[in-house]
């Protein structure tokens, strides 16, 4: 796999793969973002994980730019074979198919062909990888959806997005975690909630999960604390 | 316990500090005083040596009240302050006795200002900071901007306030200010034609600003990149949406985007940017990630030089 290290601001420096993203590529970036915690221990403040990428934060001048890349360009060579790994068990999320809850459900059925219900087996019927976490507090990028269901982004993202949408865009899936702006197709609502600051950690969802979302009856999904 | 009793809290006021780390994997942004300058002078002058947070006012229109005798600073954009109803110059350190009810106004200059008080604004701290990330609802107080009537508590005070005033705080924006950026990101992948429009067109900020990014006017940066797979931002990171009006990302923006990048504004010109008021001229100069140390040295030498 071809790679690259460049800055990203004054302050981080970014490993980037000339590659598609697969779950293999994330389990090298998982590694090498591990090394990197340990090995910068001390400077290293953040470290996020991008669909191709791993962006290292320092403290401010306390870095050098060309020991980092060194380093990193030695550590894809290292964990190249150091992939192999089980996949931990699917994480379970309860989705409520509906119109009332998901707005582009219909939308989505008549613009593929498709029935509501070929629509919900096609999505709840694959398992998801998470590729990487943000945008929002416990906001997690999924795929691969199926490529029936490939749909490009509203025109005009929504101002305001319900908390729980079961959204897709592109090749992607997500659950919004909070109230917040979106271009994404919502299909439906998870009342499980992503995000707790109570817990540790404080999102459910990690970088290298395996996901599923299992349809639930509009009875369960209140039941489960759901609500529009 | 101490409190500060916020009468009338102003359009956008929240308790900030210097900001929060490690939180980017959880997709929490770092927040902190968008003019960071302006924070570290008033926590000098108040002797406050562990990062107490003070009162950030975006267009300041503040009333407030204390219930103990305490000493206040007021940094950042200028303002007029009146302390029950008498004028004061609103540079110096105050001592203002409980009950007095202080005011605090935006002048035409610059956007945050900010208010100290003697022991800090002492909400709870989340991920090590007090920080108020309102989008995320986190930190500060309630997560949220101010309300009228809100009771904010007052740390104890361990430090008496000595230093005059370090002149910190940021020199008035020329008529056009320069934004100095680090290449990275997409930027080998922009268009000769997207580079030339970014680096040759004089912006200026509009109206949509916030905490979050400066959106600047002019469109015109067609950076020719079809799609983009999601990856960390960073503060400063220049985004290009496809309609080429480049945003700015600061304090409270998103962790993770999809928009192509040029490079990163380095962060000292972030905090003037941050000060800009809409119709500010700004333009985008390329400079090396060793350059951009360089700067950030020097600023951190003058910085420590000032409060010794």
């Amino acid at each position: 796999m071809t790679c690259s290290v460049g800055p990203a601001g004054e302050a981080a420096m970014r490993l980037v793969f000339e590659a598609d993203p697969a779950p293999e590529l994330t389990r090298t970036l998982l590694a090498i973002q591990k090394s990197a915690q340990r090995h910068f221990q001390g400077t290293l403040t953040d470290s996020v994980i991008g669909y191709a990428t791993l962006t290292l934060f320092f403290k401010p001048l306390q870095f050098q730019r060309d020991r980092v890349e060194a380093w990193l360009l030695d550590q894809v060579d290292l964990t190249k074979s150091d992939t192999h790994c089980d996949p931990p068990p699917a994480i379970i999320l309860p989705v409520f198919y509906h119109p009332s809850v998901g707005p582009d459900l219909e939308w989505l059925a008549d613009d593929k062909g498709l029935s509501v219900d070929d629509i919900i087996a096609l999505h709840s019927g694959a398992t998801y990888f998470a590729y990487a976490t943000g945008f929002a507090p416990g906001f997690c990028y999924l795929g691969t959806l199926p490529s029936q269901l490939m749909a490009p982004r509203l025109a005009t993202p929504r101002s305001k997005v319900p908390p729980g949408s079961v959204a897709i865009a592109d090749l992607q899936t997500a659950v919004y975690p909070c109230e917040s702006p979106g271009g994404w197709r919502l299909i439906g609502q998870c009342p499980q909630p992503l995000f707790n600051l109570r817990h540790t950690p404080a999102n459910l969802l990690s970088v290298g999960d395996t996901v599923r979302f299992e349809p639930v009856s509009e009875a369960d999904f209140y039941a489960m604390g759901g609500a529009r | 316990m101490s409190t500060l009793i916020i009468g009338q809290a102003g359009i956008a006021t929240s308790v900030q500090d210097s900001g929060r780390a490690g939180t980017l994997q959880l997709g929490i942004p770092p927040s902190g005083a968008m003019d960071p300058y302006a924070l570290v002078s008033g926590q000098h002058q108040l002797g406050h040596v562990h990062d107490e947070a003070a009162l950030e006012m975006a267009y300041a229109d503040l009333i407030a009240r204390s219930t103990h005798d305490c000493h206040i600073v007021i940094t950042g954009a200028p303002v007029t302050l009146a302390i029950d109803d008498q004028c004061l110059d609103p540079r110096k350190i105050h001592a203002i006795k409980a009950g007095q009810t202080l005011s605090i106004r935006a002048t035409k200059i610059g956007i945050y200002s900010y208010l100290h008080i003697s022991g800090g604004i002492a909400t709870e701290p989340v991920f090590q900071s007090r920080s108020t990330s309102p989008r995320e609802v986190i930190g500060g107080f309630e997560g949220r901007y101010l309300r009228d009537g809100d009771t904010l508590p007052i740390g104890p005070t361990h430090s008496r306030p000595s230093r005059d005033d370090p002149l910190l705080d940021l020199s008035p924006s020329p008529s056009t200010l320069t934004l100095r950026f680090v290449p990275g990101f997409q930027h080998d992948e922009f268009s000769p034609a997207a580079m030339s429009a970014l680096l040759g067109t004089e912006f200026s900020v509009t109206p949509s600003a916030n905490r979050m990014g400066v959106k600047l006017s002019r469109g015109g940066v067609h950076s020719g990149i079809e799609s983009l797979l999601s990856e960390a931002t960073c503060y400063g990171a220049i985004q290009i949406p496809p309609d080429g009006a480049p945003i700015v990302l600061l304090n409270d923006r998103q962790t993770v985007g999809g928009y192509p990048k040029p490079g990163a504004v380095i962060s000292s010109d972030c905090a003037r940017l941050a000060q800009a008021r809409p119709g500010q001229k700004v333009r985008f100069v390329s400079c090396s990630a060793e350059e951009a140390d360089r700067i950030q040295w020097l600023e951190r030498h003058f910085v420590e030089t000032r409060l010794q």
